[in-house]
């Protein structure tokens, strides 16, 4: 009763849970145009996921999983649909979502069969996979209410059906070891728990094989997507945008949300986005202003582009960025191979190169 | 339906106006006056004949008396101390008054003056403690509290008897204690004239500006070449004479020398002085509010009396007042700023329909292009802010900066410049008269000229002040663009009169029609607004039949057209409506059609957001202004159009990396100058089919 009354109180007062605060870039987040600098490896406009097997990079570049050959990319699979998600498993099999609704394990990456095909129960939004302990796959749901591409009415519809799903190859069947997350979006396995990238909570939870869910790495001034294991122990974390006040607000005003939803198109609402600044259409926040032709970076992000270097606790080290007036933004993938740092920008569509010994050097890790 | 009430409450409801008074300095004192006034109902009604003459003019005897060393605490208490030895000195001095006449038997005005001499040496003491000496000022005088008092009890015990024994009988000292004019107490008439002179003193005299200065920052007021130590000695002194000026007519009231003369007095003058709104804090303070502190507290007490409440509970009553006042007081002067701008900016409805098209391959005379990619640029990095640029018959540019300054960049290739004229206020529109001299509008400074020698003059910066409004809108905030009429007259916008230039965006956030169209006529040297209530009105124009204004108005994405003269003077017509981007300023073009200078375009969220105050209000409330959603001004555009209405071209560039922003166009031989307010770059477009000849204001005044 009283939780309730500060609750409405706070709401009109714009105080506790309705305060709007988003955490600086500090600490391991401190920012730096790393990732805006880094070398360009192929533009692919439907550039969704990488993988490595160590030596050889793949990625999922629209309805093919393609192979980096040197500087040209060689198709090894192709498929009927746009693939969202997918990785190579330690048997030399191969995990592929395609458009969300269902996962196909391939006993190897190249070849012409079908696989094993999964999609139960009410696979929506699978949007990333892993293979985890004992020959399972593990696949984030990231909701249930909105199919993949159209994540960001999930979160202005305030989505809360993401969820964790293990799939067990030998025998067929999808175990949902958790439900009810804000937005899945990446998985990795963390000793027994699984590390799971919860978006709308701005968060890193790791999971239990009994469902518990335990934060990791809270309070986070961006969105955060895909892990995957860096070589030295620890993981690479992206992000996929960057959280703003004007957002934090939006969400809170349910009249505005509901009418820009309905009478807006979606690529104009107010909501953070993979590019920005294509359209004057675009909402402008005060700090956007262009003064004596410059924007500044520290503007509040419509899309920011990050990669976060992760301890093997699954706490921050440092991070690499692409700042409001860069261009290399929506970073939904990373991987390391050979020491360096591959990233896929879905904003622009760009698979990048970072050399982890430039990194290090330049941030002094 | 709930559109149409929103709209509806936007209209009618004047809630931009409690920000507006909250912001005056007069509530400081209205809360106070609104007190006395329910304390004096609530009392005439409980108590028979409160209001009676008879009563009043006993009130006012006491009122007078206390009101005396209110006045003085007053004094002490804006300077930023406190003086607690008013009720000792006060018992002093009404010894010293009976003491000089009934034992020295001294002439009356000899008595007066050495009252006053005794009431400034007892508060000189304090001030040679608390000014020169530097001690805090709580502790000096409750010290000299008392001491004051013990010499008082001292003295009594000698002399009580012997004043008490002799029965002065002069007409001149009862006409002090208890005389009146024209039914008006003695004490009253004095009091009425010290206060006229306070008031004066405090708010026209350099020493009473000197207090307040002391008051509201000892440390600034030092760094500004004030005696602070002299001045706060003063204070003491005025303090302790103003004391012994009450006791002067209290002497002569009621002639007694009794041991509980002046105990608990200080409690209640600190009382009336922080009740009238004077903040313990220093700095803030008047004669009003003295009066009004000293009024209600007279009210409250013999209220009080009357209606038969023990000593003891009027006293404790007294100090629950002083507690409850005090507590006011701080939260107020802490939270006032706070409360003032959270409720200031008052968003109001503002709705637009769907704009016309601008994508490319939708049509329409909006459709995008790239003809302004490769205008080429002058001054790069040279100039900051050339929100408006004008051409001479010489070819010469003019542009305006940031740092005050009009720049003059000279012809032929523009690249050597100089400051043609330091105003000190950012430059805006800009026109030419009939003899060459360059009129400017500069934001928060007004109208200026510039004679062709530069010299540098104010041709106005003051209208006549609208009967209605609450803020003073003679000043002008934020003229913005002009043009000038065949016979001189001057018409310029004035965008906002609620906000300072450099807060346009909470203007647009607010989006409600807080804009005017002034006319200054240098032939008669007056100043008169024309149009009131426009949204932001921006660029003018004079049209073609020289009896109308074009006049763009930003936030309502509309031209319209105002008839100064001629039969249809005084009517005003929609010329283009529902743009899709922000209209800036107008010039004429050399084909005798109009530029209009885009200066950013329209987004379907802020379009949205303009038709939910309620949520622009959250906002303004809850995020920092660079995190607000702002009119996207980075991108813009210049059109051409006609009289009728008619869109006749549009050049656009897509990028915006060569010249982000166009707030101001001006047609020159052939030519396309672009000014943008946030630029560091003039842009030069070469126009298609243009007069080569044209120079804007030489065809104006029939040089051409």
């Amino acid at each position: 009763m009283i939780a309730a009354l500060r609750r409405a109180v706070d709401g009109l007062l714009g105080r506790g849970e309705s305060s709007i605060t988003v955490p600086p870039f500090d600490g391991a987040l401190q920012p730096n145009q790393l990732l805006e600098h880094a070398e360009l490896v192929a533009e692919l406009p439907d550039g969704e996921d990488i993988a490595t097997d160590g030596a050889q990079i793949y990625v999922a570049d629209g309805a093919a999983i393609r192979r980096l050959d040197g500087a040209t990319l060689i198709d090894v699979r192709r498929f009927d649909r746009m693939i969202t998600a997918f990785c190579l498993l330690p048997n030399g099999g191969l995990a592929v979502a395609l458009e969300g609704a269902e996962v196909r394990v391939f006993a190897s990456i190249e070849g012409a069969d079908d696989g094993k095909s999964f999609t139960g129960p009410s696979m929506t939004a699978v949007n990333a996979l892993a293979a985890g302990s004992s020959g399972a796959v593990l696949a984030t749901d990231g909701s249930q209410a909105e199919p993949y591409a159209r994540w960001a009415h999930d979160l202005m519809n305030r989505g809360a059906s993401g969820r964790l799903l293990s799939l067990d190859v030998e025998n067929g069947g999808v175990n949902v070891v958790a439900s009810g997350l804000r937005y899945a979006f990446g998985a990795i396995p963390f000793d027994d728990e699984v590390l799971v990238s919860e978006s709308w909570r701005h968060r890193i939870v790791a999971i239990a094989p009994s469902g518990f869910v335990r934060p990791v790495f809270t309070d986070l001034p961006v969105y955060p997507s895909r892990i995957s294991k860096a070589a030295g122990g620890g993981y690479w974390l992206t992000c996929f945008t960057g959280r703003t006040q004007l957002v934090e607000f939006v969400l809170r005003e349910n009249a505005y949300r509901k009418r820009m939803m309905a009478e807006i198109a979606p690529e104009h609402w107010i909501v953070p986005r993979l590019r920005s600044g294509k359209s004057f259409k675009e909402p402008m926040q005060g700090a956007h202003l262009k003064t004596m032709g410059v924007v500044k970076p520290w503007a509040p992000p419509r899309s920011y582009g990050l990669v976060i270097r992760l301890s093997e606790a699954g706490l921050p080290q440092y991070s690499v960025h692409s700042r409001v007036d860069g261009e290399n933004h929506g970073i939904v993938a990373a991987v390391e191979a050979d020491d360096n740092l591959y990233v896929m920008a879905k904003g622009p569509g760009r698979l990048l190169r970072l050399p982890l010994a430039k990194v290090r050097e330049e941030l002094g890790q | 339906m709930q559109e149409a009430i929103v709209r509806f409450k936007s209209r009618f409801w004047p809630d931009h106006l409690l920000g507006e008074i909250l912001s005056k300095r007069w509530t400081e004192t209205a809360i106070p006056v609104i007190v006395l006034l329910i304390v004096g109902f609530a009392l005439s009604r409980s108590i028979d004949g409160f209001l009676s003459p008879v009563a009043l003019a006993d009130q006012a005897r006491q009122a007078g008396e206390i009101g005396f060393i209110v006045l003085g605490l007053s004094l002490v208490v804006i300077v930023g101390g406190i003086d607690l030895s008013v009720g000792s000195m006060f018992a002093l001095c009404d010894f010293c008054a009976l003491f000089c006449l009934n034992i020295l038997g001294l002439p009356i005005p000899i008595v007066i003056i050495a009252t006053i001499a005794c009431g400034a040496l007892l508060g000189a003491v304090n001030g040679l403690l608390i000014g020169y000496m530097r001690l805090r000022a709580f502790i000096t005088t409750l010290i000299t509290l008392i001491i004051y008092r013990s010499a008082y009890d001292l003295l009594l015990v000698d002399y009580s008897n012997r004043i008490a024994a002799s029965f002065p009988d002069f007409p001149a000292w009862n006409f002090i204690g208890g005389g009146d004019v024209l039914g008006v107490p003695s004490v009253a008439v004095a009091y009425i004239v010290v206060a006229i002179f306070g008031h004066l003193f405090l708010t026209r005299l350099r020493p009473g500006w000197h207090i307040t200065a002391i008051g509201g920052s000892r440390r600034s007021a030092y760094n500004s070449g004030i005696a602070v130590r002299r001045t706060i000695a003063l204070c003491y002194v005025a303090s302790g004479a103003l004391t012994a000026i009450g006791a002067l007519f209290f002497a002569a009231r009621l002639g007694t020398v009794g041991g509980d003369v002046g105990i608990g007095l200080e409690v209640t003058v600190l009382t009336a002085v922080v009740l009238g709104g004077i903040s313990l804090g220093g700095g803030k303070g008047s004669v009003a509010k003295a009066l009004v502190g000293t009024l209600i507290v007279l009210l409250v007490t013999n209220g009080l009396t009357t209606l038969s409440v023990r000593g003891g509970f009027q006293r404790m009553t007294l100090a629950a007042i002083l507690l409850v006042a005090a507590i006011i007081d701080i939260r107020w002067l802490k939270n006032r700023m706070r409360i003032i701008s959270k409720v200031y900016v008052t968003p109001a409805y503002n709705f637009l329909p769907p704009p016309p098209p601008t994508e490319i391959g939708a049509g329409g005379p909006f459709e995008q292009n790239d003809k302004l990619r490769d205008v080429s640029l002058i001054g790069l990095g040279r100039i900051e802010a050339p929100e408006d640029v004008i051409l001479d018959r010489h070819d010469n540019l003019y542009a305006g900066s940031r740092h005050g300054d009009i720049i003059r960049f000279f012809a032929p290739d523009y690249e050597k410049m100089e400051v043609f004229a330091h105003i000190g206020g950012q430059p805006l529109g800009m026109a030419f008269d009939k003899h060459d001299n360059l009129y400017c509008c500069i934001g928060g400074m007004g109208l200026y000229r510039i004679s062709p020698d530069r010299k540098v003059e104010k041709a106005t910066d003051e209208t006549n002040r609208s009967l209605l409004s609450v803020n003073d809108d003679s000043r002008l905030r934020l003229a913005d663009d002009l043009d000038i009429a065949p016979d001189g007259r001057i018409f310029f916008s004035e965008a906002t009169t609620r906000y300072e230039m450099h807060e346009w965006p909470v203007e647009g956030h607010e989006a409600r029609g807080n804009g005017r169209i002034v006319c200054y006529d240098p032939n008669k040297g007056t100043t008169r607004t024309v149009l009131r209530g426009l949204k932001f009105p921006n660029g003018i124009c004079v049209a073609s039949d020289g009896q109308s204004i074009l006049f763009a108005e930003t936030f309502r994405c509309s031209v319209s057209r105002y008839w100064f003269d001629g039969p249809k003077a005084g009517k005003v017509e929609m010329v283009l409506d529902n743009l899709p981007g922000y209209p800036d300023n107008i010039n004429l073009a050399s084909d005798g059609n109009y530029w209009l200078a885009i200066v950013g375009m329209r987004c379907p969220a802020l379009d949205l957001a303009w038709r939910m105050p309620g949520f622009r209000n959250r906002m303004a409330k809850r995020l920092p202004l660079d995190e607000w959603l702002f009119p996207n001004i980075n991108t813009g555009c210049v059109v051409k159009f006609n009289e009728k209405g008619e869109i006749l071209e549009s050049f656009w560039d897509l990028h915006g990396a060569n010249h982000p922003m166009i707030t101001s166009m001006r047609e020159h031989r052939g030519h396309l100058y672009l000014g943008g307010i946030a630029n560091n770059r003039i842009g030069r477009y070469k126009l298609a089919n243009a007069d080569p000849d044209f120079v804007q204001y030489d065809k104006r005044w029939g040089r051409a």
